[in-house]
């Protein structure tokens, strides 16, 4: 009875233990350094998802490189959408604070970004939900770039290395 | 004879072989102390990452998703939160989407992504807001946006907020404000907000 008992607690006692450096460290992983998500939609065509609804390409985010809110001309990124909180976007990065951007379809003809935001574009336009529609979006929405030199993209079973 | 010989020969044999020993055994001996010195710093520090690690990841994921204690400055929320009063912020609230008109919110700043800002929410999305000053006549209305929230200061004559650079979206809000620990003098739970003619009644 005693060691069936001494047994259990022992177990208990490992699993917590387990579970309280696993976790945290997983998740602060996750969180700080990368992770990895679908790509759904068509607003980024022809550079992720070219196969539109047959195949969704996987990425790796990189939560990394954004420590800093540090972005450049061309990144795609991924960021909180401003229209609903609950939605991520992907799109990419076109202008940084200070430049006078050109727009396509926004209620302005020209639009200086103001400090401490950017403008975003999708790819594919015409079919992209981006800064035409709700204007520059604060650099702290900014989830993380993606990784610009290795995104895996899935096709069926076969994985390819593509740098965009 | 040859007794006597292989004694000759062994004898010194013995001897050197005795030297070698105790050389090398002293050598050994230096050898393993560095050895064990050695791996006993290198385990003490591997330990030691290893717990900072893990005390940093649990810090992390405390400050993330539960809550933290947070040290406000500036006059811009005046009276309810002075000048470096010490307040404890929870997380779960953002994070489950329970932000309500009236609570005091800690958000990045719009113009420096590295600032946090601390102000009241005045208007959810579809709030009408009053957006000109009280000396002015006509009196003009804006809604919220979608996604967004209204922010204001109590503070109302020395506080930039959402009256200058607009309504921000709900992603750059990062926690709720709801207890003051110090000043000891005003401890406890944030009174509401002293302008209350701000909020919208429809």
């Amino acid at each position: 009875m005693a060691q069936s008992q001494g047994w259990v607690r022992r177990y208990a006692k490992a699993f917590c233990k387990g579970f309280f450096v696993a976790v945290p460290v997983a998740v602060t992983f996750l969180d700080r350094v990368a992770c990895v998500a679908r790509v759904e939609g068509a607003s980024m065509q022809p550079s992720l998802n070219p196969g539109g609804s047959q195949s969704s390409d996987v990425v790796l985010l990189n939560h990394w490189k954004v420590r800093n809110f540090e972005v450049q001309r061309g990144d795609i990124v991924s960021l909180v959408s401003p229209k609903n909180p609950e939605q991520k976007i992907i799109k990419r990065v076109i202008a940084l604070e200070g430049d006078i951007v050109k727009t396509m379809g926004h209620k302005n003809r020209y639009v200086k970004v103001p400090r401490g935001h950017i403008w975003v574009e999708g790819d594919h336009h015409g079919h992209s939900f981006d800064s035409n529609s709700f204007g520059p979006c604060g650099t702290a929405q900014l989830l993380c770039p993606k990784d610009l030199d290795g995104i895996f993209v899935l096709v069926g079973l076969e994985m390819i290395t593509a740098a965009i | 004879m040859s007794f006597m010989k292989l004694k000759a020969i062994s004898t010194p044999l013995t001897v050197i072989n005795f030297i070698n020993n105790n050389n090398k055994k002293s050598g050994q001996w230096w050898q393993s102390l560095h050895r064990t010195m050695l791996r006993g710093v290198l385990g003490k520090t591997f330990r030691l990452v290893g717990y900072t690690i893990q005390y940093g990841c649990i810090a992390h994921c405390a400050f993330e998703y539960v809550g933290g204690v947070v040290m406000c400055s500036g006059p811009s929320m005046e009276p309810t939160i002075q000048n470096s009063d010490i307040v404890f912020a929870e997380n779960l609230s953002r994070h489950f989407y329970g932000i309500q008109r009236g609570d005091i919110v800690i958000a990045k700043s719009p113009s420096d992504p590295k600032s946090n800002i601390c102000k009241r929410v005045i208007g959810l999305e579809g709030d009408k807001i009053l957006t000109s000053s009280p000396s002015d006549f006509f009196k003009s209305h804006n809604y919220v946006p979608t996604g967004h929230v209204w922010l204001e200061g109590d503070n109302l004559q020395n506080s930039t907020d959402s009256r200058y650079y607009g309504p921000i979206p709900y992603g750059l809000i990062r926690g709720r404000i709801f207890f003051k620990i110090w000043p000891l003098s005003d401890f406890g739970f944030l009174r509401d907000s002293p302008n209350g003619h701000r909020f919208s009644d429809d």
